[in-house]
């Protein structure tokens, strides 16, 4: 005989207003094994709270339905209230009378008999409830950060001034991300390498911080406190241990100045042996197996220039790729992003012209240790443009490419033509093709205003193509703020291309079990209140991963998935939920349907000798079980239950939830 | 697969493009192309859009209704026409209702649109159905020498959104098949999307022309050998109207301007006269084609 | 409460809108609502320069409802149909659309059909196609016809009083 407590929320008129809560409460005091049966406005109050612990402890109850919101809500909330109480936490049954009834019907009267056939169910549920004990899961105290620009820097900083052990992995083999590739930040016009290089160092030389560059996650299993990831070394074929960074063997490849420098965004070429740029961490050489004479062919003049070269005897062409495993707590993703390619809006001439480039190409141009070592030239024929025109929004805010505003374009922009006009003078003739200047942040409007006054030829409107006039562009723009239609002749087109997620980050995120947004980007738990959790308990994510964003929205999101990986890092141990999958063994026949289907790979087969025979039977493991219900489902035999989901649980609450009352 | 086509010619082509038709039916035989004239077909609307679409969408349906009936599908030698005829499918296939309703019309004529058939250009049937190699193979006497620039027209290209025979921002197909005949082409010139003006004739002749002759200024003045063609409203445009063109922009215009059909006719080694050559009103003899044609 | 157009005394004509856009919906699959004036179309527009066409302008007018003001209007017959606007529009707006839509309200609302529009839906009621066997000039100044040019006779309708019939009841319907 159980002691059942029933209480209904009004949850003011959420609730109220479509379902008539007191017959409710009035039904449910007539159900069996219902010893009290109470309503109120607010049962997630603190005076809710009190009437729960009151009514507990003066009828003596032991289990306890609550009929109000989703569990999604305040599940957790009542757990605590009734362990408060004195009564296990997970006799606890849930009845959801609002997301469920009263929001979506209209009719109250039907609401009503709806709500009565849901609170039966959950009554004759509550019956068979279990006490069951959380557990304990020991947290391993170190984080993984994935990707290694400024997002991932800050957040190893943070993590690791924490006191927690921190491996960075970076694909790339230098540290620095877009940030290293950028001139000057806006607004503050700040040296990006200034501010950036600093950071680097510190995490170079941080003793909790172990830096994999050159290296890529390649697998992941466990769960939150206890990840075990597989981590993939690529070779650089360079002895890191005795490379000095001299770049003697980078003078003397064979394929010197041939390849297209990805750092440079393709518009400076390095060889085969590389460093990716001069203020690289770690300051290391790498030879690139795609390209490399030795490594492709087998074959490099009579010996590899670069190893004929190395006083140091740091080249090892035997070096092989390395997999290692480590264990981690807490993982925060901060891969970055990617350009969109302007030739998919061929009409821009990107694809037909050297001269039409994006900004981050420009940005090179601009940078005093680029390719033209801070000289603005047009690539066509390395003279210096007397002017440039910018065309904002190519691919954003595009139903036919990407719907997003890229957040950076028109400030990104506005910087450049600061720049352009400190090193080509007054004279420079600058146009630019808006749509709307977005200058939405701190110090923003005041640069907008400082480059309005720059003698900038601001044009309202969106041309609609770029004609290649071999010696120069052309193209026509209405401006819809003097209603009158411009041709433009201009040297030199800078587009500001969409922001996207990087394209391997899909493979990462299946990788992680990550969700992906409508837009490709990483998800978020929850966009205002949850913006750098995810779906997946214990990774967080931080930067333009998740979405386009400046630099200064970057490093507080990295911040703040530092901070929440910490709370999850620095308990010695988590509480789990207990409601996970039990395998009843005398069932079990050790099909292992449940293990294919298992997506935390949380079922192992266990063989053990029963009678003199040796049988398989499935064995779930409790730290890594999520709780998805997955093998219960696919079960033939009904060996698989779920703590708090058993047939035997689940079997009355339909019977009665059908029963025409 | 049996190439074999109802020929829809469209009003243009067969009361005042003669030379568009002579083309056709003299250069596609070579490749095994059958072409079927069918009775019963009418304009295809599409220069009635501005004044009822509904109608236009009907003209279209019926003609499509009409092939059907006849188990063939369409070669449209008429951009104008293709464009017309792809849009219609486009709806019809989309939009039930819109179908029930035009079926119902239909039926006064004992019509029916009931699944569709396949609307095909010039460009298309000779690039995708048939292709380059066969093409090539038939060339007798290849346009050496002779450099072309393209002219698409816009209702070959665009809407991309329905489906064109020919990419709408980078259209290269025409030039591969102009290479495919032995003549040497240009992949890109500034003005190569312009629009020749052709539907301004109906209601503003003179700015119509002005279109027309500020793209044949700018083609006379990169020195080509003359302009290609596939629709006989932009034909008429650059080939009729030229010298009246050449007037809106002061200019002396003497641009050879053919068909793609009849240059492909000459390279197969057809002769001139058979593939209306004498019907182009520009100087396409400064070309010496009986001299290429060694 | 209420907008008035101050130039043209106009006030919004949201019947006349709503039909417009129920009419785009079913021909196409767009709304002009979300049109964020980027004047793309405009820029490049290939009846802009000679004609002064601003297809942003009309899709920002039907957005208003000062629908009147364009079908009254001779510049909504300045358009090419060269599908430039539809092509390239960020927000899948087809300004083209919306002039046909215009042109069609013209011409059904009595106004004046400018150009060889009349003659060209006259011929086709009578003969099937918009115009008759033309003579042309050939390159040496002398003149032919379809006839001498031993080219098949031209394709027909075979019934065309049922023809015209189906014609005529279209005429009065609406899209």
């Amino acid at each position: 005989m159980a002691r059942i407590g029933v209480f209904v929320c009004h949850c003011g008129i959420n609730i109220a207003q479509n379902v008539d809560v007191e017959a409710l409460a009035e039904y449910a005091g007539h159900l069996d094994d219902v010893v009290v049966s109470k309503t109120y406005k607010y049962m997630c109050s603190d005076v809710g709270a009190t009437l729960i612990k009151d009514m507990i402890k003066q009828h003596k109850l032991d289990s306890i339905v609550v009929a109000s919101c989703s569990p999604r809500m305040h599940e957790h909330t009542f757990r605590k209230v009734i362990s408060d109480g004195g009564i296990n936490p997970y006799r606890l049954e849930m009845v959801n009378i609002r997301e469920h009834c009263s929001w979506t019907h209209d009719d109250r009267q039907k609401a009503t008999e709806k709500a009565k056939s849901l609170i039966r169910g959950a009554v004759a549920k509550a019956k068979l409830l279990e006490s069951l004990t959380p557990l304990k899961i020991p947290v391993i105290p170190n984080a993984l950060i994935i990707g290694g620009g400024i997002a991932g820097i800050q957040a190893s900083l943070d993590l690791a001034n924490d006191g927690f052990k921190v491996y960075l992995v970076e694909q790339e083999p230098s540290l620095g991300g877009r940030m290293a590739q950028l001139d000057k930040t806006f607004p503050t016009l700040d040296c990006s390498s200034c501010i950036l290089t600093p950071k680097m160092m510190e995490v170079a030389n941080h003793p909790s911080i172990e830096l994999l560059t050159y290296s890529e996650v390649i697998g992941l299993e466990g769960s939150i406190g206890n990840y075990n990831v597989k981590i993939k070394k690529k070779p650089r074929y360079v002895d890191i241990e005795k490379c000095t960074g001299c770049g003697d063997c980078a003078t003397n490849c064979r394929l010197k100045d041939r390849i297209l420098n990805e750092f440079e965004t393709g518009m400076g070429k390095r060889g085969a042996a590389y460093m990716p740029f001069p203020q690289a961490v770690p300051l290391k050489y790498t030879i690139d197996s795609q390209h490399c004479l030795f490594l492709t062919r087998g074959k490099c003049g009579d010996e590899p220039a670069c190893k004929k070269a190395c006083l140091q005897d740091a080249i090892d062409f035997d070096q092989k790729e390395e997999v290692i495993d480590i264990k981690v707590g807490a993982i925060v993703v901060t891969v970055g992003y990617d350009l969109l390619d302007p030739s998919s809006l061929y009409e821009y001439g990107y694809a037909n012209s050297p001269d039409v480039i994006t900004t981050l190409e420009l940005e090179r141009l601009i940078s005093s240790s680029g390719p033209t070592k801070g000289e603005i030239i047009r690539p066509s024929d390395k003279q210096k443009p007397k002017s440039v025109t910018f065309i904002l929004c190519v691919g954003s805010r595009d139903e036919t490419q990407c719907t997003w505003c890229c957040r950076i374009g028109c400030m990104s922009v506005l910087k450049h033509v600061y720049l352009l006009r400190e090193k080509l003078g007054e004279e420079l003739e600058i146009n630019i093709c808006y749509t709307d200047i977005r200058s939405y942040g701190k110090g923003y409007e005041e640069f907008y205003r400082k480059i309005r006054g720059l003698k900038t030829n601001l044009f309202r409107g969106r041309p609609s193509e770029v004609r290649d006039m071999k010696t120069y562009q052309k193209m026509d723009v209405f401006d819809t703020t003097t209603n009158k239609l411009f041709e433009i002749k201009t040297d030199m087109i800078v587009l500001a291309p969409a922001l996207v997620p990087r394209i391997n980050s899909t493979e990462l995120a299946r990788l992680l079990r990550l969700t992906l947004s409508g837009d490709g980007f990483l998800l978020e738990a929850h966009p205002k209140l949850r913006p750098v959790d995810t779906f997946v308990n214990g990774i967080f994510i931080a930067g333009c991963c998740q979405g386009p964003k400046d630099i200064q929205d970057t490093v507080s999101q990295a911040s703040g998935a530092a901070s929440k990986a910490a709370n999850i890092l620095s308990k010695p141990s988590l509480e789990s939920e207990p409601l996970i999958a039990i395998v009843d063994e005398d069932l079990c026949s050790g099909c292992r349907l449940c293990i294919s289907i298992c997506p935390y790979k949380a079922i192992e087969p266990v063989e053990e000798e029963v009678n003199g025979k040796i049988v398989t039977r499935a064995k779930v493991n409790e730290a890594l079980c999520m709780g998805c219900g997955a093998c219960v489902v696919a079960c033939p035999s009904g060996a698989m239950q779920q703590f708090g989901f058993k047939d035997k649980q689940l079997k009355p609450m339909i019977k009665e939830m059908s029963l025409q009352k | 697969m049996e190439k074999k086509y109802a020929l829809f010619t469209g009003c243009m082509m067969s009361t005042e493009q003669y030379a568009y038709e002579l083309s056709v039916r003299e250069s596609l035989p070579t490749l095994d192309v059958k072409l079927v004239d069918v009775e019963g077909f009418s304009c295809c609307g599409e220069p009635m859009k501005s004044v009822n679409q509904l109608m236009a969408l009907y003209l279209s349906a019926r003609n499509i209704a009409i092939a059907q009936k006849n188990n063939l599908a369409i070669l449209a030698p008429c951009a104008m026409c293709h464009l017309s005829l792809s849009e219609c499918k486009h709806i019809l296939e989309n939009n039930k209702e819109m179908k029930d309703r035009i079926n119902g019309m239909l039926a006064a004529e004992d019509l029916n649109y009931s699944g569709s058939i396949e609307v095909l250009h010039i460009v298309d049937l000779l690039y995708d159905k048939i292709d380059l190699e066969t093409i090539k193979k038939h060339v007798k006497k290849p346009l050496s020498g002779l450099k072309f620039a393209t002219h698409y027209g816009c209702h070959l290209i665009r809407p991309s959104e329905l489906g064109r025979p020919v990419n709408s921002e980078n259209p290269t197909k025409m030039e591969e098949i102009l290479n495919a005949l032995g003549a040497e082409t240009v992949s890109y010139y500034p003005e190569k999307l312009d629009c020749c003006g052709g539907i301004l004739q109906i209601n503003s002749l003179e700015s119509a022309l002005t279109k027309t002759g500020q793209k044949l200024k700018a083609i006379q003045e990169y020195g080509f050998s003359g302009l290609v063609d596939v629709c006989p409203w932009c034909h008429r445009m650059y080939d009729a109207r030229q010298v009246k063109a050449g007037e809106t922009v002061a200019t002396k215009l003497e641009v050879p301007v053919f068909y793609l059909t009849q240059l492909l006719g000459l390279a197969f080694g057809i002769k001139k006269e058979k593939l209306g050559l004498d019907l182009n009103l520009s100087p396409v003899d400064k070309l010496n084609l009986s001299e290429v044609q060694r | 409460m209420s907008i008035v157009d101050l130039t043209s005394m106009g006030e919004p004509q949201s019947e006349l809108r709503k039909e417009i856009n129920d009419r785009l919906s079913k021909l196409k699959d767009e709304i002009s609502d979300y049109c964020y004036q980027c004047a793309k179309c405009t820029s490049g527009c290939e009846a802009h320069k000679l004609l002064e066409l601003e297809p942003h302008k009309i899709v920002a007018l039907l957005k208003r409802g000062l629908i009147d003001e364009m079908v009254n209007s001779d510049i909504i017959w300045t358009c090419m149909s060269c599908f430039k606007c539809r092509e390239r529009c960020p927000q899948k707006i087809a300004p083209i659309e919306i002039l046909f839509a215009l042109k069609n309200m013209a011409v059904a609302s009595g106004k004046e059909i400018p150009g060889k529009y009349t003659t060209f839906l006259q011929s086709i009621l009578s003969i099937g196609a918009i115009q008759d066997i033309q003579e042309i000039s050939t390159r040496d100044n002398k003149t032919t016809r379809r006839a001498e040019l031993s080219l098949p006779n031209i394709s027909k309708p075979k019934d065309l009083t049922k023809f015209q019939a189906s014609l005529m009841k279209i005429a009065v319907e609406k899209v």
